[in-house]
């Protein structure tokens, strides 16, 4: 169809619809192509107008900026035939190429504003397209609120993020696998809600009266809340059909298990607020693509690297919608790459663009949630030991600082890995039951007594006199190292190492009599933190020189990686000695923590300081091998636990609470027809797009160019981001559960929603198919809702009472 | 109009651009001018591509100079393969464990491996013809020959490394390649230290690599019999012999799997493309595609399954492979087990066997847990035993060790019935209770033990409860009682509700390596499964009772079975080994593998590191220009109108996809790899090296690329030579040596070797074996294990120990690959019949806790009397020392007990805590000597 033929429609008076067929109704595109031409292209190219937007049949798909689609009549109001009032430029696109463009304009469609509404009516009328997504909204209040403080119990993870919240307003240090924004989240909810950090949140307790338990989780629902109007309007700017945008905010709506996780004080209701508003400012900014440069198109990307910033702030299963986002990008930059068109200078600033937006933004405010995090919590609490000295040096309440600097002969000291992840070199009177039998040495994370180490000259040196001259330690001194309360020595032999097999064994061996010259260690020094390189370094200091320890006989370096011994090692990590000398290898760089020596002045805590990089990155590789560290015990049936097997068709739920008669029960499971019918679309997605793709390499063609590259767009987003939310699970090691699925279950709904759309929707059906086909889908999902509407909001009584919630017989709802 | 025109007449190219009518075809059409117009119009209305009739086989032509001078490669092939090839005549390397498989065939005896067999069946082949029996047994590296034909062992793998220079020299041709190109890639592979190292010893890699290349080759003469006629019989017969060769390769090795997959991507490609040909009719297509499915799959599936199927008939008696099969696939294996009877009921005496693991029967012994409890130990045991006998008890009567089941009816174990366990031999029962057991010392793990005596009755917590899990589909009683062989149950304690249980880990040398058994409170359910083996006569029973037996497996399950303990231990072999490497580390040769020593010579796996090298270089150098050509491509350039580029491209592109398949799936595996495996990658590698040389010398004068050729293929050799020694384990002096070691990380042992040639010329003298012999202190049965821990003390600190403990792990000495499947051999306890009675009895009726699990130390050298106990560790392990036995009550009392102990001992580790403080103390009370010392 030939562009002339379309702008027959553009002078239409309103109030007249423009209808020359049955089909050909409501064309918009004139609206956006003007501004298409001005901003993004100039008039140089006047052959370059994207002749397929105006297809017929698919011009709806293209209306993305406004409320959903019109292709159904069900919500297509007048509204969209008052637009053509405002087409004011011009008639004929053709003939007016304004010359004059300006750096940053808006991209929006050129649409100056309404007249103001001078009754409600007006402005209802006005407003239309958003009165749905405002019910479904409220709709959300109702059910998300329902009955929040039904049970006055810590219900499931409470357990730990209420803690969490609660460390942040007594502001101590804590360690947790999950980064800190989520967690700064309920610790501002309690502060709101006027919450004084002092209740345990011991798992299935009763609430204290001074938790106000209640406010906290609404705040937290709030963000379940608003993934139904984010549903709505990422549906809108995918471009579907109003019935599916219906279809969206109903599924999103009606999850019993996204409603269920988001009623508690848990981070799962802000991943999955973050992880929406992700996908939806994405669509936002594609919808701009045709402004590049635009302050819109600025506003939404930069959004998008927030929102992506934030994601990955909340939990680090962030990382696979940043991996959409990032696939998303990658090949539009391929696209604008092949752009013969484009100067030099717009694709170079489309790539500044992208690497300012989407990797420096989110950079910075994930580094900003941290250093919130190190600023509020400055208080010495149970996660110290999982950082380094000099940081806990700072820490109000920690004695570090205060410990006699300069190490000399007969102190006795504590050693920290400067490893990432490291602990303080630790040893215990159990043995090694294989290899050479003697006593464990370990690295160990918390503080106790066996960590603490004398240091002691030679065997054939003079005894070291506690009375006598002050020797203080120096570089490439030869030393013993006696365990405090054992009296055994550190001690390395050519015996294999228990799981790091190419090392030297490390063990305690001897005692206060006994030992041998295996037991010597030779210190190197590799630098200090104050005094500089090694060649300043006069002396050794506790907390800031870095040493490293050569076993004198044999030339291997005491070593300590994130190597766990078995069971009969208690996991604690395995301390070896390394024979590879590569002087920057961090695992073999120790320092001195904690050190006591009567015969020293001591120290000042103001003489150190650590830096928020290094503590930011320490801290981020801690977690990261913590959380690799979470992993199930074989031989133990965890019933929580979960396969990602289990997840798509739903085998298993998951008991959030205590299942005793007299408390109200939750049970985390999704609405089956919302999980079952995402989980077939994504197979009759990739059957579908299969045959397209058989049928396009025979030649065949089912689809515009547009309509095509609108089903892979939608088709893509859903599709990567359920694959790459989907499949990272079978690689990790750690242990799953079914929340971890929550976040891949929108791309499956959107997916569904999609494959609706395609086939029904915007499909050449009639209009009383489609009301049919919409009437079953909601009737279903609605139905199935308020079949287990009871499992998020609290079932009481014996369970065993309540009828007909066994839909598979592997769900351990009921008592046996 | 403008249209027309152009018909007739193309426009003239722009100056400078070499244009080429833009065709499909990827090369220029083929002159079909001979054709008529009418046999042009058949053959395509058949979907034929245009072309001419007849073509030379493959796509190949090759002149009878061609041919002459092949031979001259193959030749000097052979020369270098082959030369010395009887020299070491001792072990090499996994000589190891590859020339006693041989052995194993020709005893038949039973083994498994990780590796499938077609390679070990050829070696076997060629030392059963020379009249191998099978009795040298190829213990160590270094270890001479007797009675083996080596020679003819080594020359399977020689043979097929002569061959696959020829099958290199082919493809490459049959690639449209030049033959100096060919000729090149030939010399390169034959002058490749590592291939030629490699394929001198009885090892796997040499065939493997022969099939890879001989598959390539197969494969490259099909796809240009496809595009010149397909469904010929020339066309059919290349299919069918990638095919088989395709089977071979995985038959060799696993790695196979990598060649399936070039293969395939390739096969997908190609029938896409026909996909896209509108002349190609949805039948013929569909014709093409069941013909490569047949032939690309079935026929390697049929050949890889024969293989095995040829791997059960040789091996048909039971040998050490058995442990790691199933009870069924034992029965096939020689030593069977008799029929038994099928009925379980209460006083039957029966064996119980765990279900998911290969540990065995439920087994007890009269020796006791060291620690824990310090009852009698309950352990799995792999092999038949009168002490895995256990006879079932009705715990839910009382005195019912007086219970008459010769006259009283016959009672069948049902679902929940309640039973008690006596072990047969020293009469005790089957016992658990709130103690953590020796290695999983885990909160939800519970100890088991043997407990009672003679005329004891026991206690509650010998009651266990059967839980049918489920019976066979052939025997419908078995789902419903308990039956021999057929019923899968689990026995949950009935106090502590744990179930149990065992798992893949081993008791240490007190509990004599054998397989530890526990109560699980949330047991996984496949290792809590077990079922009666065997079953005595009950009384009741009439004589000519029911009787079952395993039932023989067929070969389906028997080869699916394997194929799991293949895949299983091959994902366990994660040990690290001294010559072990990542995948990173290959294309720079960074180091070899050191496969023997002896007698002043060395062999050490290195690469021709200038063929490497440059074989690692012009990878890059391809995906550096293929990148540069993508993104010329998406800005629009036409270089892929320039039939040379297309041409360069699919050639390389091929190769390329070849080396990749072979090379980067090996960094997803975590298991212990090795430069060998870099073999097959290093095929395509070269061979791209030389495609990459073809298309620089395209401009050139053949005389000019022959020069060049020349002298590239020179330095080869010269680098070959100066390794060789290494390759063949020649003579060699410490100057070349330390000369030769180009990069800092190729540890040859220069040291070895000696100074001057000359002194090789007199009598060898062999290396003395530097292994002292080994001093063990300690380690009696029960105790610790042994070790030795000489005092050094006032000894001068700088002379070095000899060998300070006898689990050293020798650096830089060869070693083989380690075998999983080799393990040490099951300690054989033969406990002695009905020998209770000796055992002291005095300490059974006691419960012997140890409040805090440790032994004393034995890190201490015996000797220092003086230092030993020094810790707490056995200041209550009273109950040998102090006699302070605690009569039992009852089993509620001494649950209390335990429960109280198990949580002190729990927090063994870490702080020492206010309990442990306070055991310190009553340790100084209890030995005021050790207190003296310090």
């Amino acid at each position: 169809m030939r562009p002339s033929q379309v702008q027959i429609d553009f002078g239409t008076p309103p109030g007249t619809p423009p209808r020359t067929s049955s089909e050909f109704e409501e064309i918009p595109y004139p609206v956006t192509h003007p501004s298409y031409f001005k901003t993004a292209r100039g008039c140089k190219h006047e052959e370059s107008l994207p002749l397929h937007h105006m297809n017929e049949d698919t011009s709806t798909r293209r209306r993305v900026a406004r409320g959903p689609g019109s292709s159904g009549g069900f919500m297509s109001g007048d509204e969209h035939e008052s637009e053509m009032h405002y087409d004011d430029d011009g008639k004929d696109v053709y003939s007016k190429p304004s010359p004059a463009r300006s750096r940053v304009s808006s991209g929006r469609v050129h649409r100056p504003p309404p007249p103001p509404p001078t009754s409600i009516s007006e402005f209802i009328s006005q407003n239309l397209e958003h009165l749905p997504p405002v019910i479904y909204t409220l709709l959300s209040c109702w059910t998300r609120f329902h009955k929040i403080g039904h049970a006055n119990t810590v219900i499931w993870d409470e357990a730990h993020f209420g803690k969490f919240g609660s460390h942040y307003l007594k502001r101590e240090f804590y360690f947790d696998v999950h980064p800190p924004l989520g967690k700064m989240l309920v610790g501002l909810a309690g502060l709101l809600s006027g919450y004084n950090g002092n209740f345990e949140f011991k798992s299935g307790v009763v609430y204290d009266e001074s938790v106000p338990y209640v406010a906290m989780r609404v705040m937290m629902a709030t963000f379940g809340v608003a993934l139904v109007p984010l549903g709505w309007y990422t549906a809108v700017e995918l471009g579907m059909s109003s019935w599916s945008c219906h279809l969206v905010a109903l599924m999103v709506l009606c999850d019993v298990a996204w409603l269920a996780i988001s009623r508690f004080i848990l981070l799962d209701s802000m991943l999955l607020f973050f992880t929406f508003t992700t996908v939806f400012l994405l669509t936002k900014f594609h919808n701009q693509q045709y402004q590049p440069f635009s302050f819109d198109w600025w506003m939404w990307l930069a959004f998008t690297g927030i929102s992506i910033g934030c994601v990955t702030s909340v939990k680090w299963i962030g990382l696979f919608v940043t991996a959409v986002a990032g696939l998303y990008t990658i090949e539009d930059l391929w696209e604008k790459f092949g752009d013969l068109r484009m100067t030099n200078r717009d694709q170079i600033r489309h790539w500044a663009a992208r690497v300012l937006c989407l990797i420096i933004l989110p950079i910075l405010v994930y580094m900003l949630s941290f250093k919130l995090h190190f600023l509020i919590l400055n208080h010495s609490g149970p996660g110290d030991s999982t950082m380094s000295s000099l940081f806990q040096a700072h820490l109000v309440g920690n004695d570090f600082g205060k410990n006699p600097r300069e190490i000399a002969f007969g102190s006795k000291v504590t050693l920290k890995g400067m490893g990432w992840g490291g602990g303080l070199l630790h040893s215990h009177v159990q043995t090694y039951p294989v290899g050479s039998g003697q006593q464990q040495v370990t690295c160990y994370h918390y503080k106790d007594d066996n960590n603490h180490w004398t240091i002691l000259p030679t065997w054939e040196a003079p005894e070291y006199n506690p009375n006598g001259e002050l020797q203080f330690l120096q570089d490439g001194d030869v030393i013993r190292l006696q365990h405090v309360p054992t009296t055994r020595h550190l001690h390395s032999h050519t015996v294999a190492a228990p799981v790091t097999k190419l090392n030297n064994e490390v063990s305690g061996y001897g005692n206060s009599t006994v030992g041998d010259f295996h037991d010597y260690w030779v210190v190197e020094v590799v630098d200090d933190i104050k005094q500089g390189p090694k060649e300043h370094v006069t002396k050794i200091h506790s907390l800031t020189t870095r040493l490293r320890f050569k076993h004198q006989a044999l030339g291997c370096y005491l070593y300590a990686a994130n190597a766990a011994l078995p069971h009969w090692g208690f996991k604690q990590v395995e301390v070896s000695c390394t024979k590879e000398d590569n002087p920057d290898d961090m695992h073999t760089y120790w320092n001195v923590e904690s050190h006591w020596n009567d015969r020293l002045p001591l120290g000042d805590a103001k003489f150190y300081k650590s830096p928020f990089l290094h503590d930011f990155w320490h801290l981020n590789v801690a977690m990261m091998t913590s959380n690799n560290a979470l992993v199930p015990d074989p031989d133990k049936e965890d019933i929580l636990a979960s396969s990602p097997t289990d997840w798509p068709w739903m085998r298993l739920g998951l008991r959030m609470c205590g299942w005793g008669d007299h408390q109200p029960k939750y049970y985390l499971l999704g609405t089956p027809v919302i999980w079952w019918g995402g989980t077939v679309s994504l197979i009759v997605f990739v059957i579908v797009l299969g045959i397209y793709l058989f049928r396009h390499q025979r030649k065949y063609i089912d689809m515009t160019l547009q309509q095509w590259n609108h089903f892979l767009y939608v088709g893509k987003i859903a599709g990567y981001g359920w694959f790459l939310h989907y499949f990272p699970f079978f690689i990790m090691g750690r242990v799953t559960y079914v929340h971890h699925y929550l976040p891949t279950l929108y791309f499956s709904v959107l997916m569904f929603a999609h494959l609706l759309d395609h086939f029904i929707f915007s499909a050449r059906w009639k209009d009383s198919t489609k009301r049919v086909a919409f009437g079953i889908c909601a009737f279903l999902i609605v139905g199935n809702f308020w079949w287990f509407r009871a499992m998020a909001w609290g079932i009481d009584g014996p369970i065993n009472d309540h009828w007909g919630l066994l839909w598979r017989k592997t769900w351990n709802i009921y008592n046996a | 109009m403008a249209a027309n025109v152009r018909v007739r007449r193309p426009a003239t190219p722009p100056p400078g651009l070499p244009h080429v009518a833009p065709s499909s075809h990827k090369y220029p059409p083929i002159r079909q001018d001979h054709l008529s117009a009418d046999e042009r119009r058949e053959a395509a209305s058949k979907g034929y591509g245009p072309g001419r009739r007849s073509h030379s086989p493959g796509g190949l032509t090759i002149t009878s100079g061609e041919w002459k001078l092949l031979a001259v490669v193959l030749l000097i092939a052979i020369g270098v393969r082959m030369f010395r090839i009887s020299k070491p005549d001792s072990v090499v390397f996994d000589e190891v464990h590859f020339g006693k498989f041989a052995a194993r065939y020709i005893k038949t005896r039973y083994f498994v491996d990780v590796h499938p067999p077609l390679a070990k069946l050829l070696i076997t082949a060629a030392a059963f013809i020379s009249g191998f029996n099978g009795d040298f047994d190829f213990k160590e590296i270094g270890k001479v020959f007797e009675n083996a034909p080596y020679v003819a062992m080594r020359m399977v793998p020689a043979t097929f490394g002569v061959a696959t220079i020829p099958i290199a020299y082919l493809t490459l041709r049959a690639l449209d390649c030049r033959a100096t190109t060919a000729l090149l890639a030939s010399i390169f592979l034959t002058f490749e230290n590592g291939l030629v190292t490699q394929s001198r010893h009885i090892l796997l890699d040499s065939p493997l690599v022969f099939f890879t290349a001989l598959t390539v080759f197969f494969f490259v003469g099909f796809s240009n019999e496809d595009k010149k006629e397909p469904f010929t019989n020339q066309w059919w017969t290349w299919l069918a012999l990638t095919g088989l060769s395709l089977g071979a390769v995985v038959s060799c090795k696993w790695v196979g799997l990598f060649t399936i997959a070039t293969v395939g991507v390739c096969t997908v490609l190609q029938l896409w493309l026909l996909l896209g040909d509108l002349r190609v009719s949805p039948r013929m297509w569909t014709r093409h595609f069941f013909a490569r499915a047949v032939c690309l799959i079935l026929i390697p599936i049929l050949f890889y399954m024969t293989m095995f199927q040829l791997h059960f008939l040789i091996l048909g008696s039971s040998g050490e492979g058995d442990a790691f099969m199933s009870s069924e696939f034992r029965q096939t294996l020689g030593r069977g087990m008799e029929d038994t009877y099928a009925d379980v009921a209460l006083g039957s005496d029966i064996t119980i066997r765990h279900l998911n693991t290969q540990g065995g029967y439920l087994h007890s012994h009269a020796h006791n847990y060291p620690g824990g409890s310090g009852q009698q130990q309950i352990t799995l045991y792999p092999h038949r035993d009168d002490n895995n006998l256990w006879r079932v008890l009705n715990a839910t009567v009382d005195n019912y060790e007086q219970y008459d089941y010769e006259h009283k009816p016959i009672v069948y174990i049902d679902h929940g019935s309640h039973i008690k366990l006596r072990h047969l031999v020293t009469d005790r029962g089957l016992h658990s209770h709130e103690v953590r057991p020796p290695i999983s010392d885990v909160d939800f793990q519970n100890e088991v033990s043997a407990y009672g005596m003679p005329g004891f009755i026991g206690d509650i917590n010998d009651d266990w409860v059967v839980e049918i899990e489920k019976g066979d589909s052939s025997d419908k009683e078995s789902g419903k009682r308990l039956r021999t062989l057929r019923t899968h149950f689990k026995l949950r304690h009935l106090n502590t509700g744990c179930y149990l249980f065992s798992h893949n880990v081993k008791l240490p040398e007190w509990g004599f390596d054998q397989q530890e058994v526990t109560c699980n409170k949330n047991a996984v359910k496949d290792n809590s499964l077990w079922y009666v083996e065997t079953a005595t006569k009950h009384p009741q029973l009439s004589a000519d009772a029911p009787k079952v037996n395993y039932k023989i497996p067929g070969f389906l399950s028997k080869f699916w079975e394997l194929q799991q303990v293949m895949w299983t231990t091959n994902a366990g072999l994660t040990d690290r080994h001294v010559y072990d490497s990542r995948p990173l580390t290959w294309p720079s040769l960074r180091r070899g593998i050191n496969f023997w020593v002896k007698d002043h010579r060395q062999i050490y796996l290195i690469g021709n590191p200038f063929v490497w090298w440059l074989s690692t270089a012009s990878v890059i150098t391809y995906m550096i220009v293929r990148g540069f050509l993508l993104l010329r491509a998406k800005r629009g350039y036409r270089d892929f109108d320039n039939t040379k580029v297309v041409k360069y491209d699919s050639l390389c592109g091929f190769l390329f996809v070849g080396y990749c398949m072979h090379y980067f799936p090996f960094f997803l595996m975590g298991r212990q790899l090795f430069l060998h495996h870099y073999f097959p990658a290093l095929y395509f590698a070269i061979l791209l090296n030389c495609a990459v040389f073809d298309l620089a010398t395209s401009t050139l004068r053949p005389k000019i690329r022959l020069q060049v050729a020349a002298v590239l293929m020179i330095i080869a050799v010269i680098t070959y030579s100066k390794f060789s020694s290494l390759a063949y384990g020649n003579p060699w002096t410490k100057q070349k040596c330390s000369n030769a070691q180009w990069v800092k990380t190729w540890d040859f042992a220069c040291n070895e070797f000696f100074e001057d040639y000359s002194q090789y010329s007199g009598v060898t003298v062999p290396t003395l074996n530097r292994s002292t012999p080994m001093a063990t202190i300690g380690g009696e049965p029960g105790g610790r294990a042994a070790i030795v821990v000489e005092d050094k003390l006032g000894q001068d600190g700088v002379v070095p120990p000899e060998n300070e403990q006898n689990t050293a792990v020798p650096i830089g000495v060869p070693e083989p690959g380690r075998d999983v499947f080799a393990k040490d051999e099951q300690k054989e306890i033969k406990s002695q019949m009905r020998v209770s009675q000796d055992v002291p009895v005095n300490n059974v009726d006691k419960k012997e806790i140890s409040a805090v699990t440790f032994e004393p130390t034995s890190a201490a050298p015996e000797e220092k009397k003086e230092e030993v106990k020094l810790q707490a560790g056995g200041m209550s392990a009273t109950g040998e020392s102090e006699g302070q036995a605690r009569p039992e009550v009852t089993g509620i009392l001494e649950k209390e007990i335990e429960v109280g102990l198990g949580e002190d001992h729990r927090k063994s580790h870490g702080p020492l805590d206010h309990e442990e403080a306070i055991a310190d103390q009553v340790a100084h009370e209890l030995y005021p000597e050790a207190r003296d010392v310090e």
